[in-house]
């Protein structure tokens, strides 16, 4: 916190740094390097297992300066860090590939028939780390307190010392994630002294339960430091982890190349810069979150424009030369998206026999021109498609200053074009495609959706493709929707219903069936790519990345208990 | 007396003029902090944890109240030197907030900003008293240096200086690794702050001293042709009694003008040096509160701006009314 002796130290600080620009043309001040580089680790022989000293792992999970202490699980901005790092939840789901949950702070958990009641079992022997035990009552806390008020659970009871039952109102297989794997468990001995549990920063020692433990924070950086008592004695194996604050992205670069940052998740257009001098290893793995061109797609609820017409919708997402936008505008980077809106690879054991796996990376220029004939347009004198006086002709939006979006939109106009579908590229500011977005005042933009950071894809099902969760143009979205098209669909409603009520994955693969085929039919979002996420790492000094082979997390270092996780599992070499 | 009156009642009223579109502009503008906070989750692929859905609306819910009563609860909080909570530093006072990056800026950017007043107006004075000779080939120099963009050039010097050559830090106010506790009442602290600024004062002097030189040296040719030089040299005055008392002293009066308006501007801070260097200061707070539509912040930064501006503009105001009588009489 910035408390007022810590304005009078940056006073001084800055009035240090004045005097010193004072005297900056005769010759640098003499302090001796920046920030003591970390010891080269080649030197100190070969990788020696159980090495237990080295150097502090400094991460850019994204924060910008200044730093505002705040370790609140219950806050939106808290630091990357609190969760996972510090707080933990009752499992580990890992966003990168398929699996089963590993246990954290629950052990075991089982559903009844009904998917009324999960019972749940907490680990023996676990501490928080102000020395008090972990207790089923603890956990209870963690369900129920005022900020988590899960709308759909009933009661959390104690089954006995080790197990919590948890009763809903309805079935809540599908909240699985949500309730095991991004709930997480705090101390009620602490937590319940707080009047506003959203609004406290617990920026003072906060008491988790999480392989790390806050050692300090400054309006610049802040570091935590391993947990001598957690849970598992096999880990964490590294002492000390640095969050930097750093503005921009070419300052992290040069911070990599520098040898001054050891682990982040950032773009660069180039990952050779970075990785030459072989200090640094790199992966890459897709974001769960699906790049699309929203389509205010549903004339019933408001929506107008040519885009309302299903047969235009189709028609341009067929001609467009995914390849082409990926190579100009993304640098190559991004990898193309089901039609389904599940994740490529990670999502394809859900995907109906017969829909496709992926859409087409060149154009279709004799399709579109097709479906357009089929659904009676004609082409007019200009060159483009009309149907009853309707060109087929629309807008698409894209946020001013984001390039690639920007170059995208100008590739789409003249792609569109050789199938008779006039496009307009337009430029938006931020503020105004918020806006746009959530009233439903658009025809197309280029943006994103949540997709489900796990297997199973009925959370972007129900947010985004459901009636429920959109409004009509005119009313902006609530927090939860993202039915940014006004997509409405009985026959979709219907099998999310379906989905929700079932832990048989049988029945939930007919239901998500349903929903794919009217979606690939309906495209109220014009499926287009998964952007990449690139992930620098130090592999001079540290072991235990995950790699191509072993995607035991995905290790963006903003991503909280992915990253957290990871560097739980890193060793000094 | 009744001139410094006017001044003063005409700087009243800009003053409430000021700070009521201060208030009033950010609300005009589209999107809200809510929607700009979902998306810049979902753009970089996050998720929205339980706990989280409930807290967003708490935290970056809109206001139910009327416009006219959030001004009047707007100069109420002000008038107690209540600036409100940021949103997206939450939940940090934006009084400290300001506080902690105020001296920051005011002693890096406030102290470069000096340093080149005061090289620019010397280079320029002698540039243009040389005028035609070797001396006088330092302006397209300078205007060379004046046209390079600043994010350009202070990337350039970060790319050799810090990275290639590692003779000064890349980032930050102070080295991290050597104070992880933050600033420190030390010589070594003190040490680790010059150092870190010497990089982006020079780089700010470089880009900004070319301005100075242009206008003083401009000045200065024009001013060597009045009469009283002209008289001055008939009288045999020392030529460096000429240069300094009649021409040069004259010469910097419209540089002094515009020099006292520049440091007004100082409080703003340097956007673009604290983006490239992760320097702590004002300016990011700024962009950042815009970008995010954090009302309370940009109130807050652009409150201390602008009394700051007008602050500095009633000084200039003052003294130009002391130092030169027509200013005095014209109103």
């Amino acid at each position: 916190m910035l408390t007022k002796s810590s304005w009078k130290r940056a006073a001084f600080a800055a009035l240090v740094a004045g005097v010193m620009g004072l005297s900056a043309c005769s010759g640098s001040g003499g302090a001796t390097g920046n920030g003591s580089e970390s010891p080269a680790g080649g030197e100190s022989s070969a990788a020696t297992e159980g090495k237990t000293e080295g150097p502090v792992l400094a991460v850019f999970a994204g924060s910008q300066t200044p730093i505002v202490a705040n370790f609140n699980p219950y806050s939106p901005t808290l630091l990357p860090g609190t969760l996972g790092s510090i707080y933990e939840p009752l499992f580990f789901y890992n966003k990168a590939d398929v699996g089963d949950p590993i246990p954290l702070l629950g052990t075991e958990y089982e559903w009844s028939e009904d998917g009324t009641s999960l019972k749940i079992g907490i680990r023996e022997g676990a501490k928080w780390n102000d020395g008090t035990d972990l207790t089923v009552d603890d956990v209870i806390y963690s369900f129920t307190n005022d900020a988590v008020s899960m709308d759909y659970l009933a009661e959390a009871v104690k089954a006995d010392d080790t197990t919590v039952e948890l009763k809903f109102k309805e079935p809540s297989f599908t909240n699985e994630y949500a309730i095991l794997g991004s709930t997480y468990i705090v101390p009620k001995h602490v937590f319940e002294k707080e009047a506003d549990l959203v609004t406290f920063t617990n920026a003072d020692a906060p008491v988790g339960t999480g392989p790390f433990k806050l050692s300090n924070v400054t309006d610049a950086s802040y570091n935590v430091v391993k947990n001598e008592n957690y849970w598992d004695p096999e880990r964490p194996k590294i002492n000390e982890v640095q969050y930097l604050g750093i503005d921009g992205n070419s300052s992290a670069e040069s911070l990599f190349k520098a040898g001054q940052l050891d682990y982040s998740t950032m773009f660069v257009p180039d990952p050779t810069t970075l990785t030459a001098d072989g200090r640094l290893g790199y992966l890459r793995l897709s974001s769960p979150n699906p790049l699309t061109i929203l389509t205010c797609s549903n004339a019933e609820l408001g929506c107008e424009g040519a885009q309302t017409d299903k047969a235009v919708r189709q028609a341009f997402s067929k001609v467009l030369n995914r390849d082409e936008i990926n190579e100009k505008a993304y640098y190559g980077h991004a990898s193309l998206a089901a039609p389904t809106f599940t994740l490529p690879e990670r999502d394809d054991k859900w995907i109906k026999d017969g829909l496709p796996k992926l859409v087409d990376g060149g154009a279709d220029v004799e399709g579109a021109k097709k479906i357009l004939e089929d659904a009676g347009y004609t082409l007019g004198s200009d060159g483009i498609y009309a149907k009853d006086g309707q060109r087929a002709s629309f807008t698409v939006n894209s946020v001013e200053g984001w390039s690639d979006a920007n170059a995208a939109a100008e590739l789409m106009v003249s792609q569109a074009k050789a199938a008779g579908i006039e496009v307009k590229a337009e430029t938006v500011t931020l503020d105004q495609y918020t806006e746009d977005r959530q009233v439903g005042d658009y025809e197309m933009i280029i943006s994103a959706l949540f997709g489900t950071p796990i297997s199973d894809p009925y959370t972007i099902y129900r947010n985004s493709f459901t009636t429920d969760y959109t409004t009509p143009v005119g009313t902006p979205l609530e927090a939860r929707q993202t039915n940014f098209a006004r997509y409405s669909n009985p026959v979709v409603d219907e099998a999310v219903q379906t989905a929700a009520q079932t832990n048989d994955e049988a029945v939930k693969k007919e239901a998500y069936g349903k929903i794919m085929e009217a979606i690939v039919e309906d495209v109220p979002y014009i499926p287009m790519f998964h952007g990449g996420s690139q992930t620098f790492y130090n592999q001079v000094d540290f072991d235990g990345w995950p790699t191509e082979d072993d995607k035991y997390a995905f290790p963006a270092s903003w991503d909280a208990l992915q990253a957290a996780y990871v560097m739980s599992q890193l060793t000094y070499k | 007396m009744k001139y410094y009156l006017r001044r003063i009642i005409f700087y009243l009223i800009t003053l409430w003029a000021a700070i009521s579109l201060n208030f009033m502009l950010p609300r005009l503008m589209p999107g809200d902090a809510r929607s700009i906070f979902i998306d810049k989750l979902m753009r970089r692929g996050g998720e929205i944890t339980p706990a989280m859905e409930n807290s967003i609306d708490l935290v970056f819910g809109t206001e139910d109240s009327s416009l006219w009563e959030q001004y009047i609860r707007y100069w109420g909080n002000l008038l107690r030197g209540d600036l409100g909570i940021s949103i997206t530093k939450f939940p940090a006072p934006v009084t400290e907030l300001i506080a902690a990056a105020l001296p920051w800026t005011l002693i890096l950017v406030g102290t470069a900003t000096v340093i080149s007043f005061i090289l620019g107006v010397a280079l320029g004075a002698i540039a243009g008293w040389k005028r035609g000779t070797a001396a006088d080939a330092i302006i397209p120099g300078m205007t060379l240096l004046q046209s390079v963009p600043y994010f350009w050039l202070a990337l350039i010097f970060v790319a050799y200086f810090a990275v290639q050559f590692r003779l000064f830090p890349i980032i930050g106010g102070y080295s991290l690794r050597d104070f992880p506790a933050g600033p420190e009442w030390s010589w070594a602290f003190a040490q680790s702050a010059m150092y870190h600024a010497v990089l982006p004062a020079v780089t700010i002097i470089i880009a900004s001293v070319g301005g100075w030189v242009l206008g003083m040296r401009n000045m200065m040719v024009s001013t060597l042709s009045e009469d009283y030089v002209v008289t001055a040299e008939a009288k045999g005055l020392t030529r460096g009694r000429i240069f300094t008392w009649y021409a040069a002293r004259n010469a910097a009066l419209p540089s002094m003008a515009a020099f006292g308006i520049t440091l007004g501007f100082v409080v703003a801070g340097s956007i673009v040096m604290e983006q490239v260097f992760t320097y702590p200061g004002i300016g990011k707070l700024m962009i950042n509160a815009v970008q995010d539509k954090d009302y309370a912040l940009m109130q807050g930064v652009f409150l201390v701006i602008t009394v700051t501006v007008l602050a500095a503009n009633f000084i200039m105001d003052l003294i130009y009314g002391l130092i030169d009588p027509r200013a005095r009489n014209n109103v």
